[in-house]
């Protein structure tokens, strides 16, 4: 064996150990943002979102629209609207005690969020604003709606009187960008959830 | 066989320097959800955006007493 051909097989050995370790490197990028929320979120929640099914609000819904018509949001019988801020609007489903059970709001998106940035936007912004032990559950990007695509987080937490678990979505239509959240506390989620999951799926923006 | 490892070796540089900057990319696409750098930005933001007064600052919604949260982007 000749130096030049020992040479060589080092060369070919470390490029080997190189491509290895570039592989290794791209399987762990490859599934650890992802499985935190990144891009590969979608992928992975994508079930959890398995509900939304864009259609038109049933029949007996009411509807309100946000001013000049920039998004159209249904709310089941028994529900009314409560005060919002100016611009938007919130419907509720009361419990005992004056507490809201069941909450439905439309917003127009004012902040910084985006359809890329909205999962890890819309827990850091609850957590803002006081609330408490913010967990996110499931987060899917790329989701169809009636008008446009959108972005979901579906996340829990406590505020200073109750615990709340949410769906909230961006949704990116053809005439505007807006937030709609539809929230219950947790022990009356699996009452309330195809109520809220129907609001979703008839939202239009 | 000098020309062959040659070439070969020359071959597992190129893929793994693609392979590199295809993680490279991943990595880029999903920093933006840290919670941290979100938070950052949004503190940022609500230092020039207040169309929607929150905290009990005027309008005593009902996330400003302990309901749900609702859709708005800033404070």
């Amino acid at each position: 064996m000749t130096a030049t051909a020992t040479s060589s097989r080092r060369l070919l050995g470390l490029a080997g150990l190189l491509l290895a370790a570039v592989l290794a490197i791209a399987g762990c990028g490859g599934a650890g943002p992802n499985a935190s929320g990144g891009g590969g979120a979608a992928q992975r929640s994508a079930g959890a979102f398995a509900w939304l099914s864009p259609a038109a609000p049933p029949a007996g819904w009411a509807l309100a629209r946000l001013p000049a018509g920039r998004a159209a949001l249904a709310y089941p019988p028994g529900w009314r609207p409560i005060k919002a801020d100016p611009g938007t609007f919130s419907a509720a489903l009361m419990g005992p005690h004056g507490r809201i059970s069941g909450y439905l709001n439309a917003t127009p998106r004012q902040g910084a969020e985006k359809l890329a940035n909205w999962a890890s936007f819309r827990t850091a912004h609850n957590a803002d604003e006081g609330d408490r032990g913010v967990v996110r559950d499931a987060a899917a990007r790329g989701l169809r709606f009636r008008s446009g695509t959108g972005s979901c987080v579906i996340d829990h937490y406590a505020t200073v009187s109750a615990h709340y678990r949410e769906i909230a979505c961006l949704v990116q239509g053809s005439h505007a960008s807006t937030v709609v959240v539809a929230a219950a506390v947790p022990h009356e989620w699996a009452r309330l959830a195809p109520q809220l999951e129907r609001a979703i799926s008839s939202f239009a923006t | 066989m000098r020309t062959k490892l040659t070439r070969a070796v020359a071959t597992l540089f190129a893929l793994a320097a693609l392979l590199g900057g295809a993680t490279a990319g991943v990595a880029q696409a999903t920093g933006g959800t840290h919670a941290h750098a979100s938070r950052a930005h949004h503190k940022k933001h609500h230092r020039h955006h207040s169309r929607i007064p929150q905290h009990n600052g005027g309008d005593h919604d009902s996330d400003n007493n302990g309901g749900p949260s609702d859709g708005d982007g800033n404070i």
